[in-house]
């Protein structure tokens, strides 16, 4: 690495723990605890509506009514004139002049493991590069040092198939997100279920038998060995694993934290959002979200007891996906108002996408397979101009017949929209710069603003 | 000497030297001893000590003439604990740590090398190192997960043999492909020992098999030529597609782009066209040089006789400075895969010392590994005594390290005297149950420089209220402590020493020694000495000097 690499490297994490090495080390934690950033500036947040699987196109926001491959469901009229969506998202409809479908997304990779990298990353998984996720990426941009909660949640990710795909890549484990609610194991998308224990932070609460008395005995004990290791030792690895126990602290102690009491909210909004894991998700990242954290991510796997590759409908497609968009709407269409009854939906960006689209043509069993040649993906809300749609599809929907979208160009909008330069750099773990977005991308100016 | 020989020798504590002359101090018995190492056959031991000594002349010229002062030696208890996580991945067992603290003859480092050069640990660990450096795209490749048992299995068998280096590389390259490669086939041949995942995590494509070959055996990071001549180095697309047609005769015979299915080989094509250019190119090695091809010898089977010959100008030197790379954090060249135009290795002389002298010895790892670690530059303290220290390529002290996954869960393990019964690892784990697959997850491979690891939110909550760390530090269900707080006959301070030899391999220093009693002797917020005491580990476990190698 040239030693440029390197100093920016270590400027960061210096930066990180910036005044928290101060000579009365066994002191840190209180130290530490109060540190928290004074800044008050609210800067652009990013929700991601991650559909595992790979959603239809073609059964919900580019939909092809008269075809043979339009399929079983009708189009609806949306608030905005002359733009139609499916008749399964009746909420998300009324709500379309926040909304930018893009129905030209053109991703060439059809394989879920990679194709999961590619959108989530913005590259192909290519030898030693660790690209980060876009979360780790943006909040990285848009997250503040020293805050209550980490910069980056994710919800119920589903991350056994490309488990890079959800990591922080070569930003490190600073930039990795809080991951609540184990999509790994099935947590049902039915009523009755206590979507707020499978919400919670893991390890977040102090083991059993231990009090604040005693836990602070403890870390001052750790604050004697750290000082001690620090002093001897000094360099990157112990400044980190300070820092990130201080966070852990700060956040275990913080009234943000509450920001998982999903209890705390009024019984009839939770309803609205839907009594299962994605609608209780995507209330939890409103509260987030107005606690300042700058990226959130809810993945939605699956209904029911089918909670693994849901959209993956090589079967029984317009079953699968009906039940999927009972889900999905009311939860979206929820989180749109809510956000902007707080006035926060003009600074939180929404995106909703899969890694790719499905088959327009119906197969045998009723389902469609994968498909990134012509797919849809919606952005909306904050750094959007809503209710216009981007690109179009043939007749069929086999191919893109005007302004086809590369990931990368995706990634420039949502910086644009974020006022994020996409030029910014980050140093990889081969060394070598990465921008933001890829210099040769173009981003989607006239829905960004 | 076979290899039950050696273990027979040295494999045990308390060998015949140990036995016959204990406590070995004087100047005229240590040459004694020195003489009869030699005249018991071990040949190799001297050539071990002249490989650490080349190491140490050149270290040390370069900074006798940029005015570093090294740290001192470490001492024995820093020494085996850093050397048990570099070669047998975890800390030592406080029994063995004992038992080495005590043995005071001169040639107790080397024996200690030795003897896990010989365990089974070495095998386990260096298996998931070099799947690590072979496979580092498995996480995002599903067929590799499948097949990465049948690979680990592979290193396994070379490892347990110490199959050299050349020959490993060599039946790597030259694996057999033709046949059904699908993910199918590989669900349903999960048990079979073959390095066959190294390809198809590579799509068994020419131009990814081109890119990571030339980075991971010859430190060349050609792909950047892929698309375009690469701006700062000197490579040219042609150069990298012409070495990419080597691989040109493997052909995946479905339709379909992405998944693999039946694989088949055209030994005898030796070149291929630019994909979207028209431009046909000539296999050619990396050197420029064209093969001497011979007939009913494939295209594969050339390009690794070239690349694991002892003359190749660049096989020893990148496995050479990957090795060193592992037991010092950093490289000669850093990154250890990078030997570009633009990054010059820190001790170019020792670079090509090192590597023709690994060539010399048939590019034995073990031999490699006991000289290392036998050089007085490994053996440093990592604690800075002087701001020249700073430097990490200078190797004036040992540089702190991250730990893998694996290296901190078993760490742990070891400490707190857990034990997970062995369980045949199943084929194709979706699901890692257990607290030891929570851990690799959490903890999985960051790919940064060890030397700047960083550690995560979910990490340090993990570790400070995970159930794990919780049950270690839990007086009724850990073993190490409730072995030290119920054993009878001790006070105090034995028990936090039985502690700190326990999870950091050493024993306190008189003012932490102090400190702790006081605090255990008051029994702290819960106002018992037994749960004091348990406060006492848990602030061990979650310590930097735990949670890294130095």
């Amino acid at each position: 690495m040239t030693d440029r690499a390197r100093l920016t490297r270590r400027d960061l994490i210096k930066l990180s723990a910036c005044g928290a090495f101060g000579s009365s080390m066994s002191r840190w934690l209180p130290a530490l605890a109060n540190e928290v950033s004074k800044s008050t500036d609210r800067r652009r947040s990013v929700i991601l509506l991650w559909m595992t699987g790979g959603p239809p196109q073609t059964d919900t926001f580019d939909m092809k009514p008269g075809h043979e491959n339009g399929g079983q469901f009708k189009p609806i009229d949306t608030s905005v004139p002359g733009i139609q969506i499916c008749e399964h998202l009746p909420q998300v409809a009324k709500l379309m002049q926040h909304c930018a479908p893009i129905r030209s997304m053109s991703t060439k990779e059809g394989d879920h493991t990679r194709a999961t990298y590619l959108l989530r990353t913005g590259n192909l998984p290519q030898g030693p590069i660790d690209y980060p996720t876009l979360g780790s990426l943006f909040s990285k941009e848009l997250g503040k040092e020293n805050s209550d909660l980490p910069n980056f949640v994710a919800v119920a990710p589903y991350t056994q198939f490309s488990p890079a795909a959800y990591g922080p890549g070569f930003l490190g484990p600073k930039f990795a997100p809080l991951v609540v609610g184990d999509a790994n194991r099935v947590v049902a998308n039915t009523p009755g279920t206590n979507y707020d224990q499978s919400l919670a932070v893991k390890n977040l609460s102090l083991p059993q038998g231990i009090n604040v008395e005693r836990a602070d005995a403890r870390l001052s004990l750790l604050g004697d060995l750290e000082s001690d290791f620090a002093t001897q030792r000094p360099g990157l690895n112990s400044e980190s694993h300070q820092s990130a126990y201080a966070a852990a602290v700060r956040m275990m102690r913080s009234e943000a934290v509450k920001a998982f009491n999903l209890d705390d909210e009024d019984a009839k909004l939770r309803d609205a959002y839907g009594r299962n894991q994605f609608g209780q998700a995507c209330l939890l990242a409103r509260r987030l979200v107005e606690r300042g954290v700058p990226f959130v991510e809810v993945s939605l796997n699956g209904v029911g007891n089918n909670q693994t590759f849901a959209w993956d409908t090589h079967a029984q497609n317009f079953t699968s996906v009906k039940s999927l968009l009972g889900v999905l709407d009311p939860a979206w269409a929820t989180l749109m108002s809510d956000l902007k009854d707080r006035g926060l939906l003009d600074s939180t960006m929404i995106v909703w996408m899969g890694e790719f689209g499905r088959t327009p043509k119906i197969n045998p069993q009723m389902g469609r397979d994968h498909f990134p040649n012509a797919w849809s993906s919606v952005l909306c809300g904050g750094g959007i101009k809503g209710g216009q749609v981007v690109g179009k599809t043939s007749d069929d929907g086999m191919k893109v017949d005007d302004r086809p979208v590369s990931v990368q160009d995706l990634f420039a909008t949502m910086c644009k929209g974020l006022g994020l330069d996409s030029m910014k750099q980050n140093v990889s773990n081969v060394g070598r710069p990465i921008r933001l977005a890829d210099p040769a991308a173009k981003p989607i100016t006239e829905i960004v603003g | 000497m076979t290899q039950t020989a050696r273990s027979h020798r040295f494999g045990k504590k308390g060998s015949r030297f140990n036995v016959l002359f204990p406590r070995t101090r004087s100047l005229s018995l240590a040459c004694f001893t020195g003489v009869m190492l030699i005249f018991v056959g071990d040949a190799l031991a001297d050539e071990v000590q002249n490989l650490a000594d080349l190491i140490d002349r050149r270290i040390e010229a370069r900074w006798k003439s940029d005015g570093v002062t090294p740290a001192p030696r470490a001492g024995d208890a820093e020494f085996l604990r850093r050397v048990s996580l570099h070669v047998a991945g975890s800390i030592p067992p406080v029994a063995d740590a004992r038992q080495f603290l005590r043995d005071e003859s001169l040639d107790q480092r080397r024996r200690l090398v030795d003897q896990v050069l010989e365990s089974p640990h070495y095998i386990t660990n260096f298996s998931n190192f070099w799947t690590r450096v072979m496979m580092p795209e498995s996480a995002t490749d599903l067929q590799g997960q499948a097949q990465r048992p049948g690979f680990q299995a592979w290193l396994r068998q070379h490892l347990g043999n110490n199959t050299h280096y050349d020959t490993m590389v060599h039946e790597l390259l030259t694996t057999k492909l033709e046949g059904d490669r699908s993910m199918n086939s590989a669900l349903q041949n999960t048990g079979t020992v073959s390095p066959i995942a190294f390809f198809t995590t590579k799509q068994i494509k020419p131009e990814n098999l081109a890119a990571a070959t030339s980075r991971m055996f010859l430190g060349i990071r050609i792909e950047c030529a892929q698309c375009h001549n690469h701006p700062y180095d000197s490579w040219k697309q042609e150069q990298f597609w012409g070495y990419a047609a080597f691989f040109a005769g493997i052909e995946r015979t479905t339709r379909n782009e992405e998944a693999i299915g039946q694989v088949r080989e055209v030994f005898d094509r030796r070149e291929l066209t630019i994909p979207d250019h028209e431009t046909v190119v000539q296999a050619t090695y990396l050197d420029g040089t064209q093969p001497q091809w011979k007939s009913r010898i494939s295209s594969r089977k050339t390009l690794a006789d070239w690349m694991t010959a002892k003359q190749n100008p660049y096989f020893a030197k990148a496995v050479v400075n990957r090795l060193w790379g592992h037991f010092f954090g950093v490289g000669i060249v850093d990154p250890i895969d990078d030997f570009g135009g633009t990054n010059k290795p820190s001790h170019p002389e020792l670079l090509d010392e090192l590597a023709a002298d690994f060539a010399a010895h048939d590019f034995d790892l073990k031999y490699l590994i006991r000289g290392i670690t036998a050089s007085q530059t490994y053996q440093r303290t990592s604690r800075k005594t002087h701001d020249s220290q700073n430097e990490p390529q200078q190797f004036a002290r040992m540089a702190v390290q991250g730990l893998t996954g694996e290296q901190l869960f078993d760490s742990i393990a070891v400490a707190v005297g857990h034990l997970e019964s062995f369980q045949q690892q199943q084929p194709f784990q979706f699901n890692q149950n257990g607290a030891r697959g929570e851990f690799l997850e959490l903890f999985a491979p960051d790919n940064n420089s060890p030397t700047e690891r960083q550690t995560s939110i979910l990490q340090a909550l993990a570790l400070m209220n995970g159930q794990f760390t919780s049950a270690a530090t839990n007086v009724d269900q850990s073993s190490t402590l409730t072995a030290v707080v119920e054993f009878p006959w001790m006070k105090t301070p034995d028990r936090i020493n039985a502690l700190y030899l326990s999870a950091l391999t050493r024993k306190p220093r008189p003012d932490e020694l102090e400190r702790l009693t006081k605090y255990v002797d008051s029994g702290g917020p819960s106002t018992n000495q037994k749960q004091a005491m348990a406060d006492v580990f848990w602030a061990l476990l979650n310590s930097s000097e735990f949670l890294f190698n130095h």
